[in-house]
């Protein structure tokens, strides 16, 4: 069986080896290697190029999004007596079915909901929950409670799939603040914040000069890639930077190249999360090769005065998931694109004194769009079996949703990415 | 080989230790040899620094205390016109350390929680870690002000030990956390002059809403209020053992050995918790000027602007560098969330590489009406390296490069820079300035690998 890097279109460069190094204990002694298909299958490679066959978008809830209150338990007494003000009133629920509601605030979600595009995945967590945000975003990105590995579960990924990701906007960052998820040990993921500021500038006041700069940076970053970074003096981040800057070039050449009048089929709110979702879909109707998208919102950690915030930014999640679906509805590409929606943790089941709630654990996760199969999966865990912090304890190891979509999406061996199996959840039809 | 000479040890201290130098700055402290400077940088309240309030006086457009884009140029100003630049280098670790944003708290309150940081940057870390317990600011971010007796609100608390002093994972419990949030209790924000901003909002304690009871935290037993809490978290060896490295890393080595956070540490216990003798510790330190402290830190966003502004002598009032700066991944006062920013190589990805590039066409950009920039044909004149001819091109890119990155480049680096000026065959400094050139090889040095590293 040949190696993976045989199907590599550019050898491993020195990135890999750099991020190799950098890396406490590389996640290959922890996972087993991704073993690249024994088939490889051209017809699966040239169908990538056509139409984005399947697109997994993130949307990552930062802060820990209080979960009893975004998928409601609403006849659970002890919902009630928990949260004696933060309680939701049961007729301004969206209700699903005669046990769960949906926070008023989320009316996109439940239309989608209602077309059977929305699975919600109750009590999502992992054995010895961690109620620091910080371990806990760390535990979710890279889909493991080990502290010593470094790559992220989608990094993985993509590392487990590059024999097919030919495009260098296989996968993207919106925002400035690439994520945990995407880190992986050879794949390059761009991170842009629009389409239009995604260049390098020139100075209009010199316009013959344009070119002339743009080849000389790129000779600079060459040079200091290919030859300084070599020197030991300058450790691995010379070469980072300068092979980071090399790769951000080129694909603004691919992006300029690719990125072909894009016009929104709905209109969407003026939110920083809308307009992220917009860049998404504006990547996906460009036929970039895209398969992963990333977007992030926070403010979710509402200790004090939860119920003005919470209500503001369910509102802003929803409204922004309704309008990006509505456009790749317009775009005849809503089948291709799934959505996870997941949050560190949950929130405490009893309400504290301020109004708020604090650091809990298990909480509800959404897939939305694409094939997944509507409903409700998994368990609701019990609002009085509680751990000894008062917490709830999951039902569902977060992991099975990650499972469901490596298998279900990308068609890989989850275990491959997660170093484990995990059970698959039948989402996906 | 880098940091031979005292020039080059002082270059890479002020890089570190401030944000940069100018010429003049350079040649200000190359006087005062390496020691001299350490020291002078040390003490900021021998420095006169009032020219920087009529600076900010000058150019902001409204009140800071009012208007958030008002509130970062003000800081932003001070940075780039300090002369005390480890003042506000430390000012503005604090800031990253006990990151607060405006995404949850006003702009008259960051303000004076900055201050607060400012003069307790080179203090006892005890009585900075108490006021900031009792600042307003932190008493919105962290609801502490919500947190009262037999309604306790752990956020604080757990932030206090995780983030402030001993560090995630150490040896706390969440009882731990759930008993000092009780000790941390009956504090709330006097803001009743919101009308009247030029008043200072207070924290006031209430004692009918602090908890009296007995409290265990980390196995000490009374009647705990915050001040008791904060002495065990600052007396704990955990609290300088954290500290220390964070310094250490900030200021030196990517990976400080146990033997150099015991350092910090001893000196931490034997001057009162006084941060100025940690720093002066690692200032003074052989890992400070050694390879492996050099040039491995990639600036941030911040560092990056205020450094190239500071070298430049650039003109500014502090609002336009604000996208810039969000671009790259930072906005001060709008850390992510209360571990702030988390640095190192995250600086770095596509978008805030080109974001980076931008900005360096931003400040180089030629025309007059630019929010922020640098009249580069009038710094370079005015540095006497106009000469034409081959000879010439060199003087101005070995200028060029030893304030930027301390001249330490290889051939290859230089001969793109002198090409792009037209060098051999045809440069002149007029017709350089004329086509564009002089602006492009500032831009290219601000824009290239080397600069992004500290």
């Amino acid at each position: 069986m040949p190696t993976d890097e045989t199907f590599l279109d550019r050898p491993l460069g020195r990135r890999t080896l750099i991020r190799r190094g950098i890396a406490f204990v590389s996640t290959a002694a922890l996972m087993p290697p991704a073993f690249v298909r024994a088939v490889f299958d051209e017809a699966s490679v040239a169908s990538a190029a056509e139409a984005p066959r399947r697109v997994l978008v993130i949307l990552q809830l930062g802060g820990g999004n209080d979960g009893l209150n975004t998928v409601v338990p609403y006849r659970d007494g002890a919902y009630h007596d928990a949260r004696r003000q933060l309680g939701l009133n049961p007729e301004s629920l969206l209700h699903l079915n005669d046990e769960f509601a949906l926070h008023p605030k989320l009316t996109g979600i439940k239309e989608l909901y209602d077309q059977q595009r929305v699975a919600v995945v109750l009590g999502a967590g992992y054995p010895h929950p961690n109620r620091s945000h910080f371990r806990a975003m760390d535990i979710w990105h890279t889909g493991s409670t080990d502290e010593r590995v470094y790559t992220g579960w989608l990094g993985r990924l993509l590392d487990a799939t590059r024999y097919e990701q030919r495009a260098l906007w296989h996968a993207a960052n919106v925002g400035a603040d690439e994520p945990l998820s995407l880190k992986s040990t050879s794949s390059f993921v761009p991170s842009l914040a629009s389409v239009p500021a995604y260049a390098l500038q020139v100075d209009p006041q010199f316009p013959r000069q344009a070119d002339r700069r743009i080849t000389d940076w790129l000779r600079l970053y060459r040079q200091q890639a290919e030859g300084m970074a070599r020197q030991a003096e300058y450790g691995g981040q010379l070469a980072f930077v300068s092979e980071t800057g090399l790769e951000a070039y080129e694909s603004t050449v691919d992006l300029r190249r690719n990125a072909t009048g894009y016009q929104a089929k709905t209109e969407y709110p003026r939110t920083p999360l809308a307009s992220a979702l917009q860049t998404v879909a504006g990547l996906v109707v460009s036929n970039l090769g895209t398969t992963i998208a990333y977007v992030t919102t926070g403010g979710f950690d509402t200790h004090a005065g939860q119920s003005g915030t919470q209500d503001r930014l369910l509102g802003v999640v929803s409204d922004a998931v309704r309008a990006f679906y509505a456009d790749l509805d317009g775009h005849g590409l809503s089948d291709g694109v799934t959505t996870l929606g997941w949050t560190e943790f949950g929130r405490r089941v009893r309400q504290n004194g301020s109004g708020g709630t604090d650091h809990g654990t298990a909480t509800p996760t959404f897939l939305i769009g694409g094939h997944v199969r509507g409903g409700i999966y998994g368990e609701q865990p019990s609002l009085t079996r509680l751990d000894r912090n008062g917490d709830l304890q999951f039902t569902t190891d977060f992991r099975s949703i990650y499972a469901t979509i490596i298998s279900g999406l990308f068609g890989t061996d989850p275990a491959d990415v997660l170093g484990a199996r995990y059970p698959v959840l039948p989402v996906f039809a | 080989m880098p940091l031979v000479t005292e020039r080059q040890r002082i270059q890479h201290l002020l890089r570190r230790a401030g944000f940069g130098y100018s010429a003049a700055e350079l040649e200000r402290y190359g006087r005062l040899g390496l020691e001299g400077t350490v020291d002078h940088l040390l003490h900021p309240e021998v420095v006169d620094d009032s020219h920087v309030d009529a600076t900010i006086k000058s150019s902001l457009k409204r009140d800071p205390m009012e208007h958030r884009p008002s509130l970062i140029a003000r800081w932003h100003l001070r940075l780039v016109h300090t002369e005390r630049p480890l003042l506000e280098k430390l000012t503005y670790f604090w800031h990253d350390h006990f990151a607060t944003s405006l995404s949850k708290v006003r702009p008259h309150l960051l303000l004076q929680q900055n201050e607060t940081l400012r003069a307790n940057a080179l203090g006892s870390f005890q009585d900075l870690l108490l006021s900031i317990t009792r600042d307003p600011a932190m008493l919105v971010w962290l609801d502490n002000r919500a947190n009262q007796k037999n309604a306790p609100n752990e956020n604080y608390a757990r932030e206090v030990m995780e983030l402030y002093t001993l560090g995630r994972g150490k040896d706390y419990t969440e009882t731990d956390i759930k008993e000092a949030a009780r000790a941390f209790t009956g504090w709330r924000v006097d803001d009743a002059n919101m009308e009247n901003m030029s008043q200072f909002a207070r924290a006031v304690f209430t004692p009918k809403r602090h908890d009296g009871g007995v409290k265990t935290v980390l196995g000490v037993t009374g009647r705990l209020d915050d001040a008791g809490v904060i002495g065990i978290l600052a007396e704990h060896p955990d609290t300088p053992g954290y500290v220390g490295a964070k310094l250490w890393r900030f200021f030196a080595v990517p990976e400080p050995t146990p033997e150099m956070i015991a350092r910090t540490t001893r000196a931490y216990f034997e001057h009162n918790g006084s941060i100025r003798a940690m720093v002066r510790t690692i200032l003074l330190s052989d890992e400070m000027y050694s390879p492996q402290a050099y040039r491995w830190r990639i600036k941030s966003p911040v560092e990056l602007i205020v450094g190239a502004e500071r070298a430049l002598g650039a003109r500014t009032i502090g609002y336009g560098e604000i996208e810039n700066s969000r671009a790259m991944g930072q906005v001060l006062f709008e850390p992510p969330n209360p571990a702030g920013w988390p640095g190192g190589a995250t600086w770095v990805n596509s978008t805030t590489l080109l974001a980076r590039a931008n900005f360096a066409h931003h400040l180089t950009q030629a025309g007059k009406g630019r929010a922020f920039g640098v009249d580069v044909p009038g710094l370079l004149a005015a540095s006497g390296v106009q000469r034409a001819g081959l000879a010439g091109a060199n003087a101005l890119v070995d200028y060029l490069l030893d304030l930027l990155v301390g001249g330490d480049v290889d051939a290859m680096t230089r001969d793109v820079l002198l090409q792009h000026l037209g060098a051999p065959y045809h440069y002149s400094f007029e017709q350089a300035a004329k086509s564009g050139t002089l602006n492009g090889v500032v831009y290219l040095v601000l824009g290239m690998p080397l600069y992004q590293l500290a």
